[in-house]
């Protein structure tokens, strides 16, 4: 793409050269044609900037007052920085998240689902981008279904089902469905899978098959190699969505051992208010900085994550060609 | 004894056992589930320590809902309207957030980590915290006497749901982090030679918007609004979770009334989708 454009500039810009200085500032400046010039740059940098502060005000937000003590926090001089930094909040928000243990909770659960999405996902979009068979239109049709079915309309039956199963209170229910390529999202990674493997070329298997290699070795020791970047923003993706997901966790999960750092995160006032005791004092509960110090210790392992991986989450939408 | 398959039957059976695994679990995880909460939704649920018990009620559930329920109605209706504003805000929001950071400026790669940044927890109770401490409003759009006295011009039935995405404006904006990224893909699949031969032909950038990236986009557009629509069923927002699960365990109501109330949702949900895809997918004359 480079050469390319390097081709097309070199001619003009030897012409280029005797231009009068005013058209060549002017071009500088409003730029030419398709190309923009560093005026429209400028203006647009600053929209970005700005649209930028809004968008991440919320979590700025956070991160200032989890710092704040109560001093600060009526203080009407202290806008973003607090006069010094306040472990406390931290401290009471880690207590009441009974953090390892939720952390620990959390880890296992979407590690286990991520894992099992990233296979299972890749195998049926391996049969529906690989394979002819009977049908294949009608169940890809039904795959597509099950994305737009709301987890609030067959939660129920789930819930009977769990129970009959006598999977309730365990891990089983977030996971299960995730080994079988359903569950939160498992539709989108499938496709994914299949838009990727469809990208692949064919010569890729018949030359395997040749040798005589089975379909699942030509699977495992061919396709999934290749399918690295895909496995990687399935996983990741996958990880992440089970992390925050709140909804069925709180339906097939009620003892509090087993409870994720999101679910403790809305139980939080509660199990402060019984730690500290804080009604007795007629004190207001909860502060607002601890609520926003126990946020900030939920979202911290993944935005840890965000930061080494960030490329693979923002470029995997256009690695694994999904759009096309 | 084995009978001899013809390479093609072979070939699809080894696809078929590919997909299987998924079939199962479709069966018995979503599509069991769909039509067991169908018949539920119908019929008075009674639930014991070992037995479900189903008695057959017609449209009983349906019509509690809409007639006799004084809170379901009002929630629906808020939500209907907020969607109705925040899907439209998020797919626009998200193509002009994309067409930007498709410009050459520079930290291209920053600005696109920070627009992403919210889809690795804007579904989770972490959104809830922030808005329940007044953290994601648009306080620069509520500064506005204008915007006000419109809002204070409209009917209570609308003027509620208007206050409530504005109470919430960034964490709305906090849904098109995926939508963005698809735009931007979409956009590296026109041609670098399109716009030469636009520019060519002498279009301008705003020709050029309208005529050939705005068509190419269409159906990306319509991709976002579908993907948007899907994912307010999640959001900590919706208060249809909370009626279900309310419901499910309410002793007078029940499981029968909360498979109505989610299958009243899943119907909203299939015409919403249906409206935006004929809407989206319209062929328009353009020349």
């Amino acid at each position: 793409m480079s050469i390319q454009r390097d081709v097309l500039k070199r001619p003009s810009r030897g012409s280029e050269w005797f231009r009068p200085i005013k058209t060549r500032i002017r071009r500088l400046l409003l730029g030419t044609g398709m190309k923009s010039g560093l005026l429209s740059k400028a203006a647009l940098m600053l929209l970005l900037i700005d649209v930028g502060y809004v968008y991440l005000y919320p979590i700025l937000y956070m991160i200032s007052t989890m710092f704040m003590s109560r001093a600060d926090l009526i203080d009407p001089t202290i806008i973003w920085i607090p006069k010094a930094l306040y472990w406390e909040n931290l401290q009471m928000a880690f207590e009441g998240l009974n953090y390892w243990a939720g952390f620990q909770q959390s880890i296992l659960i979407s590690s286990a689902a991520a894992i099992g999405q990233a296979f299972s996902c890749a195998l049926a979009g391996y049969g529906f981008a690989r394979y002819d068979f009977p049908g294949k239109n009608l169940l890809f049709l039904l795959v597509m279904l099950t994305f737009v079915v709301p987890p609030q309309t067959i939660v129920i039956p789930l819930f009977l089902l769990f129970r009959q199963f006598g999977w309730l209170d365990t891990y089983l229910p977030l996971i299960v469905p995730e080994i079988l390529g359903l569950g939160l999202k498992g539709a989108l990674f499938i496709a994914i899978y299949r838009q990727f493997f469809l990208g692949l070329p064919s010569s890729l298997e018949e030359a395997a098959r040749l040798d005589g290699a089975g379909p699942l070795t030509v699977f495992t020791r061919i396709m999934l190699p290749l399918a690295k970047p895909a496995i990687l923003v399935v996983t990741l993706f996958s990880f992440v969505w089970h992390w925050n997901d709140f909804f069925l966790p709180t339906m097939f999960v009620r003892d509090k051992g087993k409870w994720t750092l999101v679910r403790h995160l809305s139980g939080l006032q509660q199990a402060l208010d019984t730690i500290y005791d804080l009604d007795r004092y007629g004190l207001s509960s909860v502060t607002e900085p601890v609520k926003m110090a126990g946020a900030f210790l939920v979202i911290v392992p993944i935005l840890l994550l965000y930061f080494f991986a960030q490329r693979w989450f923002t470029e995997g939408i256009e690695r694994t060609g999904l759009v096309e | 004894m084995r009978t001899r398959l013809t390479l093609g039957q072979k070939r699809s059976l080894e696809g078929f056992g590919f997909v299987l695994p998924w079939l199962i679990g479709f069966l018995v995880f979503m599509a069991y589930p769909l039509f067991y909460s169908l018949r539920m939704s119908l019929s008075e649920v009674q639930v014991t320590a070992t037995s479900v018990n189903l008695t057959y009620v017609g449209l009983d559930n349906y019509r509690y809902a809409f007639l006799q329920d004084n809170v379901f109605p009002v929630d629906l209706s808020n939500f209907l309207i907020e969607s109705l504003i925040t899907v439209p805000l998020i797919v626009v929001f998200s193509l002009l957030v994309g067409l930007m950071i498709n410009e050459e400026v520079p930290g291209r790669a920053f600005f696109r980590a920070i627009f992403f940044l919210p889809v690795i927890f804007s579904t989770s109770e972490v959104v809830m915290t922030l808005f329940t401490q007044g953290a994601g409003g648009a306080s620069f759009v509520e500064r506005f006497e204008v915007f006000q006295m419109l809002v204070r011009a409209l009917p209570q039935r609308l003027a509620d749901p208007i206050n409530a995405v504005m109470g919430r404006f960034t964490l709305v904006l906090w849904n098109s982090g995926v939508q963005i990224l698809v735009i931007l893909a979409a956009l590296k699949t026109i041609g670098r030679n399109v716009y030469e031969a636009a520019a060519i032909d002498g279009a301008g950038r705003w020709e050029v918007f309208w005529k050939i990236i705005l068509p190419a986009l269409r159906p990306f557009i319509v991709l976002n609004a579908v993907y948007t629509i899907v994912d307010l069923s999640l959001s900590p927002f919706n208060p249809i979770l909370s009626s279900v699960s309310n419901h499910m365990f309410n002793v007078r109501t029940g499981m029968g009334y909360a498979s109505a109330i989610g299958w009243i949702y899943f119907t909203i949900v299939l015409i919403a989708l249906a409206v935006v895809y004929s809407l989206g997918m319209r062929r328009v004359n353009t020349m």
